[in-house]
């Protein structure tokens, strides 16, 4: 049994967590994309629906993540990263935990400022967070547009990054954070 | 002296079986129209899975009422639908559309009801209502109130919008937006005249 705090692999929760989350995320962006073009009517309001399910699911996800992630903590980077190789990679996955709070909630606030509630699939209706506000719902559209992008250009990163550590530096950083493998697994010792 | 008792106690019971008698005798109703600026007329619809609510700004209601003669009642209410407010003009502007309540055609509603009943809570009132050029009986619950604040009337009512038509094209679906649709008010009566 390998000691908990010293981890060599990501948990099968953590990852459940990472990949679940991505494909929403995926989902989340062609949802957007595609209802952003269409003209107001039910086709819009149905996409926009899912939309908001889906990305209030992502909310509840990442809290959970984060509360698991406090518990259970991540295994440590690869020795031979550089100092500033480092940061950069503390720096991209707090950005991303920011981002995943944020795009929820200004999602959530925009509706709210446009009257128009938020449903979870059709089975609760959220409580509005702001009043009836059209200067407040343009200024959140953009905010939710531009964070948007930015959570993309992160996203970019991280998976280069992630093929980066797998084809250039060859170490386990994206392996062990995939199901089916056993990299990262302490292997048994082997009597020299 | 038994005589002169006997006597007083008949007489008490004819007074009192006599004061029973007119009130339960159909009395006149009292013709009030509602005040617009204290008075409310809202409507909560289903939109993807939530509810949305709005207001019909103007209206004209006259009612006719009075609790010992319910035959002599009646409700008059004239709608503006243009006057709709759900509090988003991107669905205001689609809501009075061709394809919903087309405005251009149907500007107003119109709620007529005689046929009044007591029930437990207050009243019924069984009325029609005429909306997208489409007559449908809706009744309504409501309850009539006198107080030294004022004479009020407050109540509500369920209708579905395909009913009336009120949803062509692709809003004729139910699956975004939901057919049943919730009507309240709260009127504040003042007499007429």
């Amino acid at each position: 049994m390998p000691d908990r705090r010293f981890p060599t692999r990501y948990s099968a929760v953590a990852q459940g967590f990472h990949w679940v989350i991505a494909a929403l995320i995926v989902v989340q962006f062609t949802l957007a994309w595609t209802a952003v073009d269409l003209p107001l009517g039910v086709h819009k309001l149905a996409l926009l629906a899912r939309h908001k399910s889906f990305g209030m699911t992502v909310l509840m996800l990442v809290v959970l993540r984060l509360l698991w992630r406090l518990k259970n903590p991540p295994p440590a980077l690869p020795p031979g990263m550089t100092p500033p190789q480092r940061k950069l990679a503390r720096i991209t996955h707090a950005a991303f935990y920011v981002l995943l709070f944020a795009m929820p909630l200004t999602g959530w606030m925009m509706s709210s400022a446009k009257n128009y509630s938020v449903s979870w699939f059709g089975i609760f209706t959220w409580p509005n967070l702001i009043g009836k506000n059209e200067t407040a719902f343009k200024l959140l559209l953009s905010t939710h547009h531009i964070l948007s992008y930015a959570l993309f250009g992160i996203a970019v990163l991280h998976i280069l990054a992630a093929l980066k550590h797998h084809f250039w530096n060859k170490d386990d950083v994206l392996l062990r954070m995939l199901p089916f493998t056993n990299a990262g697994k302490p292997k048994p010792e082997k009597r020299s | 002296m038994i005589r002169t008792l006997v006597a007083a106690v008949a007489l008490c019971v004819t007074a009192t079986v006599a004061a029973a008698v007119t009130a339960g005798a159909a009395g006149t109703a009292t013709s009030y129209l509602a005040d617009p600026q204290q008075s409310r007329l809202q409507f909560a619809g289903q939109q993807a899975g939530a509810e949305f609510t709005g207001v019909f700004h103007k209206f004209t209601a006259a009612v006719e009422f009075a609790p010992d003669a319910l035959a002599s009642s009646q409700f008059d209410v004239q709608i503006d639908v243009n006057s709709l407010d759900t509090l988003d003009n991107d669905r205001d502007t689609t809501m009075r559309g061709a394809d919903v309540f087309d405005v251009a055609h149907w500007s107003t509603a119109h709620y007529v009801a005689r046929n009044f009943t007591k029930t437990a809570t207050g009243y019924k009132a069984a009325g029609a209502l005429t909306m997208h050029g489409i007559t449908k009986d809706v009744p309504v619950d409501f309850q009539f109130t006198q107080s030294a604040a004022g004479v009020k009337l407050v109540g509500h009512a369920q209708l579905k919008r395909l009913d009336f038509g009120v949803g062509q094209g692709d809003w004729k679906s139910t699956e975004w937006v939901g057919d049943a649709v919730k009507v309240s008010f709260s009127l504040v009566l003042k007499p007429k005249g």
